[in-house]
């Protein structure tokens, strides 16, 4: 299978390749490790309520993005090529997609799908906002690693759905999966194509690290029992 | 980001070759134009709804003034018409950038490749590589000797080694010399021309290490579903399809009732890789490696087709 990272584009990137990979892969591990904590919490006190908070921040991200794409294009969408656009768009279909599908998700479990942000998730959409007004391409850069992230999320998910019997969260994610890839591809095509110069780097990277720090924190037990579930 | 657009005087337009103008542009009012490296580009608003892109080839130390070249094309979409027509000294012009997809990287030896006006973004780095005193060969083609811009420019870059190449007096520009050999260590190789010269210089130096080349075209490649028409046999399924012109390959799959996992469409994902049995290949796609392409043996037929004849796919 391709690896998206590898994706064609400008040379943008290329004098922070390096911390960008490593913060990418930072925050794969600090997902997929948080993961599995509540995946092993889960199986001691299996609460299909508990999950269904859990995945609820997960949620939100998807509807976010929704939004978050759709701005992106209405404000700095003429700065790209019209196949940019284009699929921006087509990424901001599948996040909806998404929304409706992990909703379902929460729903079979008994819980209730998010219309607003939940208390866990503000500090990453707050940030993800600001990053759309701070640069064109920050956000881009913010939810690029975000996404990246729960790619950390999926085996360790799929795993633990598996161990429960929980055959729908796994076909949700699976499908989610895929579309991850594109999406992934998609920033970082974006990123190496329009970054033009050392500031553009900067909000890049000063996006990704504010991300790295957040994204992978509503992943935790921890997250789930501070909410309240 | 300089990405938005600001208005600069056209200084002066000046014929440099047959069908081709050099334009000085300058910033209004004396300021200084934003800082840029050799192969960016500015976009330029020619009105009309033309927004063309044109490599900068002045000097990038000049602060107050870009240089670019515009080609007349009879047969291209009517911007270069524009600029040949319309554009004067005195006119004010919108421009946004510059922005660089065409980055000098720093290497041990270059060898340029240009045909007609793809010498635009080539000239700036064949500039500066001399001045870093790195070993150079650049090759330079063109229809003929008065179409070619910018020959004095070039003949005045010191070290290294230029051939000037019109097509009407000596043929096509001998790639195996400069690329068929060993390649050498920490060298790279810029191409900018036509998409048949960018065509021979892929093949000329396919054996050079993945990532040694970088091109710039004229235009896109070509458009995602374009080509001619092939057939394609889906081995496990016993399945032969014509695939038309401008229909995508995976559609055609799809219109069959073979599924095939998929997701962006646009050849970034490679969710729909599929394994190719035989087959003359066109990758149009974003995410394989130039190995992968190179091997021939995986596609992504969300864009990329065969160049004719038949394709074996294991489906």
């Amino acid at each position: 299978m391709v690896d998206v990272r590898n994706v064609r584009g400008g040379d943008g990137l290329e004098p922070i390749r390096a911390e960008i990979d490593e913060l990418l892969d930072s925050v794969v591990e600090a997902t997929a490790t948080a993961t599995e904590a509540f995946f092993a919490s889960y199986d001691e006190a299996p609460d299909p309520a508990r999950l269904a908070a859990w995945l609820a921040p997960r949620c939100w991200r998807e509807i976010d993005y929704v939004y978050l794409l759709n701005e992106e294009i209405a404000r700095y969408g003429m700065r790209f090529q019209r196949r940019h656009i284009t699929l921006l768009a087509k990424q901001s279909f599948q996040e909806a997609e998404h929304y409706d599908m992990v909703g379902k998700a929460i729903e079979s479990l008994g819980g209730t799908v998010p219309t607003s942000v939940p208390a866990e998730a503000e500090p990453w959409s707050a940030f993800l906002w600001q990053c759309l007004d701070r640069h064109p391409l920050a956000a881009i850069a913010a939810w690029n690693l975000s996404e990246t992230s729960a790619s950390g999320s999926f085996e360790p998910t799929f795993r633990g759905a598996e161990r429960h019997g929980l055959d729908e969260v796994v076909r949700i994610y699976k499908r989610i999966e895929t579309d991850e890839k594109f999406h992934v591809g998609l920033g970082l095509q974006m990123l190496s194509t329009y970054v033009a110069d050392d500031h553009d780097r900067d909000e890049v990277l000063r996006a990704m690290r504010g991300m790295r720090d957040i994204a992978w924190k509503t992943f935790t037990p921890e997250s789930v029992g501070a909410a309240g579930a | 980001m300089t990405g938005t657009w600001t208005t600069v005087a056209v200084e002066s337009v000046q014929p440099c070759a047959t069908d081709v103008v050099a334009i000085t542009l300058a910033a209004a009012g004396g300021m200084t134009l934003p800082s840029w490296a050799p192969g960016a580009h500015i976009d330029v608003d020619l009105g009309a709804g033309f927004v063309r892109q044109y490599s900068l080839c002045g000097d990038p130390d000049d602060s107050g003034r870009w240089r670019i070249a515009v080609l007349r094309e009879a047969a291209g979409r009517g911007g270069s018409q524009r600029v040949h027509d319309l554009v004067r000294a005195g006119d004010r012009l919108p421009v946004r950038g510059p922005r660089n997809h065409f980055p000098l990287v720093d290497a041990d030896r270059y060898v340029f490749v240009a045909g007609g006006i793809g010498i635009t973004p080539i000239l700036p780095m064949l500039r500066r590589v001399a001045a870093l005193n790195r070993p150079w060969t650049a090759l330079y083609g063109g229809r003929s000797r008065n179409s070619m811009a910018f020959v004095d420019e070039l003949r005045a870059v010191p070290g290294g080694e230029l051939q000037i190449v019109p097509q009407d007096e000596s043929g096509l520009l001998d790639l195996v010399t400069p690329l068929g050999g060993a390649p050498g260590e920490h060298s790279v190789v810029y191409c900018c021309g036509p998409e048949a010269l960018i065509s021979a210089v892929e093949r000329a130096s396919a054996h050079w290490p993945a990532g040694t080349l970088h091109r710039e075209r004229f235009s896109a490649p070509p458009v995602t579903g374009g080509g001619g028409a092939f057939d394609v046999v889906l081995r496990r399924s016993g399945v032969r399809l014509t695939v038309p012109e401008h229909v995508p390959l995976l559609d055609v799959i799809e219109s069959a009732g073979i599924a095939v996992e998929n997701s962006c469409r646009a050849g970034i994902c490679g969710t729909c890789q599929v394994r190719v049995c035989s087959g003359e290949l066109d990758h149009q796609d974003d995410v394989l490696s130039d190995d992968e392409r190179d091997r021939g043996d995986v596609m992504l037929p969300c864009v990329s087709r065969a160049r004719g004849g038949i394709l074996v796919l294991d489906l």
